[in-house]
């Protein structure tokens, strides 16, 4: 998976370069906007991650000449700008997604990761599954080794949520917007409280722990080796 | 153009108004002294006419005229102002003492006046006998001059009084006016001397008079909100600041310390996963308050959708819900509302009530959410059981970085104390008000939203 980063502030470019690379995207980092474009154009990039404020061409003339070129990647948008019309501006011109400084990054990881699955049509998968973790999303059961749990229209949410992007870190302000529709700062206690409540009912009663919490960054649905 | 002052335009209206007055007692005088001239004058004339008339008796015609001249003459001798003119019914003068003047024959009888080279006349003119066909017509004329001098110098009088009068009331009405506005001017003194650090001024509501009283009222009280929101800001700008010193000084502190010699692995992750909190609350904090400043800069533009209040509640109760359970906190609602408005914006507002009413609620009580809707629009409250906060922290409770338990130090909790003034600027936003009542140990936070059209 390539992607392109344009970023013109130094500190900011370097460490998006290597969150990214290091979780298994081969991230290129470009510091102005005409360099940039030229190679949103040229380069086959599957992301692109734009600054709006930039030398040379800003962030919404790349993407003009992106789509204009009949591109159909998959634009995120950075900015300290959080000005309302900014934002319409920027969809309106067809960017997919948008992220005001500060953000943390693991959010950014997730809506990248979020974005480039919207490519890919993944085939209608009828269960989802990790060691001896079974979701069935037609019959909309869990089991766990066999035994069946009962879980709450909420938790069942979470669990496929946490079942489909298994590996990836979630963050709460994400399984809050994803699970509950809740897109803003919201209490995010909640999220900890739901899912301590899915882990007393999937993973306290099995010595092998499926739900794990990653400190200061969100939780993370893997198998991990004791 | 410079508009006149006050006490100019008052001065200039009371000289007009006495301007008026004297010069409408003057006219008045004056048309009646005329009057009685012209009376006396007729008086005079008639007494003439009668001695005339016995000395002319039967001299009708030009030869019995002729006879009686010099007893006329001498007649009129006596009497320098007067002169006679007989005219017989022919029209050709018989007798007249006052050479050049006009000829007065096609004048009709009774009294005339006349002016002619300079001097004035008052005729009178009458038949030599009554009442017969072809009596010679008498025609005396009084020289009134003096009468007109009197009038004239009358007029001067009059005028002069007018100028005076007009000028003494002009002065002594801007003196007058003055002195009455001084607490108008005391007014601009004080409005004139409000700066940033002299907010605390007031006018003595007192002292002024009555009509002046509301305005001073008025002024006091947008004083006391000009100092309130003063105030409030510096008040803000210090608790940035301080809200942020805090975690700043434990980022510092603690890199520093980390640094300061080499460590194990995992001394350096725990170091940096302490920053990573105090880093996003840090954010968090950024984040509430450039919503807030968009707030203030009218930036917060709601969108107008039609929501079911009852459905979002229910949606932010279920949110809540395993919070509150595991708080033993009993959650409902009670009614519903249709509105027009953002739907993230008010669930961002609600959620802010609820995660408040949650955390202030013993175990074992109750948060209600309360909805309907009445004439003026839809209102919501959000009610819970437990302490209550007391009257006078009522007012600040929305104010930023207020927390009504002080005893909750900053950098607690994830929340720096901005969550209610930012439900109160999504309100306002709406159109709509919100308000907290607390009494007998339950607290509701009531949020009033207009109908729209």
């Amino acid at each position: 998976m390539k992607l392109l980063i344009v970023e013109d502030q130094p500190k900011t470019g370097h460490y998006l370069r290597q969150g990214l690379s290091e979780a298994g995207f081969n991230a290129e980092l470009v510091a102005d906007g005409t360099t940039g474009q030229h190679l949103a154009l040229t380069g086959d990039y599957s992301l692109l991650i734009l600054d709006v404020m930039l030398p040379g061409r800003d962030g919404w003339q790349i993407l003009q000449a992106v789509r204009g070129a009949g591109l159909e990647i998959p634009v995120l948008f950075l900015t300290a700008r959080d000005a309302v019309e900014d934002r319409v501006h920027g969809l309106e011109l067809g960017a997919d997604d948008y992220l005001v400084k500060p953000f943390a990054f693991s959010e950014l990881l997730a809506r990248v990761r979020s974005l480039l699955r919207r490519g890919s049509s993944t085939p209608q998968e009828t269960t989802l599954q990790l060691a001896d973790l079974r979701l069935d999303l037609i019959r909309r059961r869990v089991e766990r080794n066999g035994q069946r749990i009962d879980l709450t229209a909420k938790e069942f949410s979470l669990l496929e949520m946490l079942l489909r992007r298994q590996g990836e870190v979630l963050p709460k302000t994400l399984i809050a917007s994803q699970v509950w529709d809740m897109n803003f700062d919201s209490d995010t206690n909640v999220i900890e409280v739901a899912i301590r409540r899915l882990r007393l009912k999937i993973d306290d009663d099995y010595p092998n722990k499926l739900i794990h919490t990653v400190r200061g960054m969100g939780y993370v649905l893997e198998e991990r080796q004791a | 153009m410079r508009r006149l002052t006050l006490s100019g335009r008052l001065a200039l209206l009371f000289a007009g108004c006495t301007a008026v007055v004297s010069l409408l007692a003057g006219v008045l005088f004056s048309r009646a002294s005329e009057a009685h001239f012209i009376e006396l004058d007729q008086q005079l004339l008639e007494g003439k006419l009668i001695a005339m008339r016995s000395a002319l008796q039967g001299a009708d015609d030009p030869q019995r005229f002729a006879e009686r001249k010099a007893q006329l003459q001498d007649e009129l001798s006596h009497q320098p102002d007067l002169t006679l003119r007989v005219t017989g019914a022919d029209g050709a003068v018989w007798f007249d003492s006052a050479k050049g003047l006009p000829a007065t024959a096609a004048q009709p009888t009774g009294l005339h006046s006349l002016q002619h080279d300079g001097t004035a006349y008052r005729i009178y003119s009458a038949a030599l006998e009554p009442g017969q066909a072809g009596s010679p017509e008498l025609t005396l004329m009084l020289d009134i001059t003096h009468h007109q001098h009197f009038l004239q110098r009358m007029q001067h009088l009059i005028w002069l009084t007018v100028g005076l009068s007009a000028l003494a009331t002009a002065l002594l009405g801007a003196w007058a006016a003055r002195s009455g506005l001084r607490p108008l001017r005391r007014m601009s003194e004080v409005a004139a001397g409000v700066s940033a650090s002299s907010l605390t001024q007031r006018l003595p509501e007192q002292q002024m008079p009555g009509e002046l009283a509301e305005l001073a009222q008025a002024f006091n009280a947008m004083l006391g909100r000009l100092d309130d929101s003063f105030q409030r800001l510096s008040a803000f700008s210090a608790d940035i600041a301080h809200e942020l010193r805090t975690p700043l000084s434990n980022l510092l502190t603690h890199t520093q310390v980390t640094l300061t010699r080499p460590r194990a692995l995992e001394d350096y992750r725990e170091a940096l996963h302490s920053n990573l909190e105090e880093l996003q609350w840090m954010a968090q904090l950024v984040n509430d308050m450039l919503y807030l400043a968009k707030a203030d800069h009218g930036l917060l533009t709601p969108k107008r959708e039609a929501l079911e209040l009852g459905d979002e509640t229910d949606m932010l109760l279920e949110f809540y819900s395993p919070l509150a359970e595991d708080a033993g906190i009993a959650l409902g609602r009670e009614g519903s509302a249709k509105i027009q408005g953002d739907r993230s914006m008010l669930r961002r507002a609600l959620s802010n009530l609820l995660d408040n009413a949650l955390r202030f609620t013993p175990a074992g009580g109750e948060v209600r959410v309360r909805l309907g809707e009445t004439a003026k629009g839809s209102y919501l409250r959000v009610e819970n059981t437990g302490e209550g906060i007391p009257p006078e922290r009522l007012p600040r409770l929305f104010d930023r970085f207020y927390r009504a338990d002080p005893a909750r130090h900053e950098g607690s909790s994830e929340h720096a104390g901005l969550g209610l003034a930012i439900t109160q600027s999504i309100i306002r936003a709406h159109g709509g008000q919100i308000r907290c009542e607390s009494a007998q140990g339950r607290t509701s936070f009531v949020i009033e939203l207009p109908r729209q059209e």
